[in-house]
């Protein structure tokens, strides 16, 4: 089996991301070109779905932390969804559940950027 | 001489100095960890701490070269796992890792440092020290402690 695979759909405008395994020094760049994929189509609203993510080690995280300034450069953003108990850990040690918005669910993290889509249009 | 210092290493794993013997080191530890009594998401967070120590190790005292080895000492006495990383890349010196500022790195797209970060948040004490085998990273997990601190 391979360490890790990642994939993908679109829905509602949002690209959902499924990395599957565990992300280290060793697979990164397979999650890394995924990334880069969507950005690379101009599309900036993502919802990473950890629902088989079993482990993921700071090589990921730093490839999170290093396109999560250009996303929300371009209106969109990184959303984080259904972690399981381990991952989330991770995620609350370093403090990057105050960086990234982690949602129970894959649907509430895709409701939540219709949400931003409704709040920006009536501040508009 | 006390207990800790008697305590012969349980476990002595040795690998290439190839990202992709991560997995290997990773299983190892997962089980050592459970086999010290540790729950599963505790023996997950282990051997993230220790496959974040092996991959600093590879990228950073070989920078990267494949024909060195990573020896990984697993020693369980005491009430605590200790886990010693011995390398002979060149040496790192802890005191040289930036410090963790999350905003800071998304806004620069900082990646360094993280992973010693990560160490010491889930192991109690992290130490680096040069010995005649080489660059030994020493962690240590005392069972029944649930949060670490400690990097020196």
């Amino acid at each position: 089996m391979s360490e890790l695979s990642v994939s993908s759909r679109e829905l509602e405008g949002v690209v959902l991301l499924y990395p599957s395994g565990f992300i280290n020094a060793h697979t990164v760049s397979t999650f890394e070109d995924e990334l880069q994929k969507a950005m690379g189509g101009g599309r900036f609203r993502i919802v990473v779905s950890g629902q088989d993510l079993r482990y993921v080690a700071s090589a990921g995280l730093g490839a999170l932390m290093g396109v999560i300034e250009e996303v929300r450069s371009h209106g969109g953003d990184i959303r984080i969804a259904e972690l399981n108990e381990t991952v989330r850990n991770i995620f609350e040690m370093l403090g990057l559940n105050h960086l990234y918005r982690i949602f129970p669910s894959e649907q509430e993290a895709i409701l939540s950027f219709r949400e931003s889509a409704s709040a920006g249009t009536r501040t508009a | 001489m006390s207990e800790r210092r008697k305590a012969k290493p349980a476990v002595v794993l040795r690998v290439p100095s190839g990202t992709e013997f991560l997995a290997t080191i990773r299983d190892t530890t997962r089980r050592m960890a459970e086999l010290a009594g540790c729950e599963a998401t505790l023996a997950a967070q282990v051997a993230l701490a220790v496959d974040e120590a092996s991959t600093n190790v590879i990228e950073h005292a070989y920078r990267g070269a494949r024909d060195r080895s990573v020896e990984l000492r697993f020693t369980l006495a005491g009430g605590e796992l200790r886990i010693e990383i011995v390398d002979d890349g060149t040496p790192v010196d802890p005191r040289a890792l930036p410090q963790v500022d999350l905003r800071r790195y998304a806004s620069e797209g900082r990646k360094g440092g993280l992973g010693v970060h990560l160490m010491g948040r889930i192991m109690d004490t992290v130490t680096f020290r040069r010995t005649a085998r080489g660059n030994v990273c020493c962690m240590v997990k005392r069972l029944g402690a649930s949060e670490g601190r400690e990097v020196r």
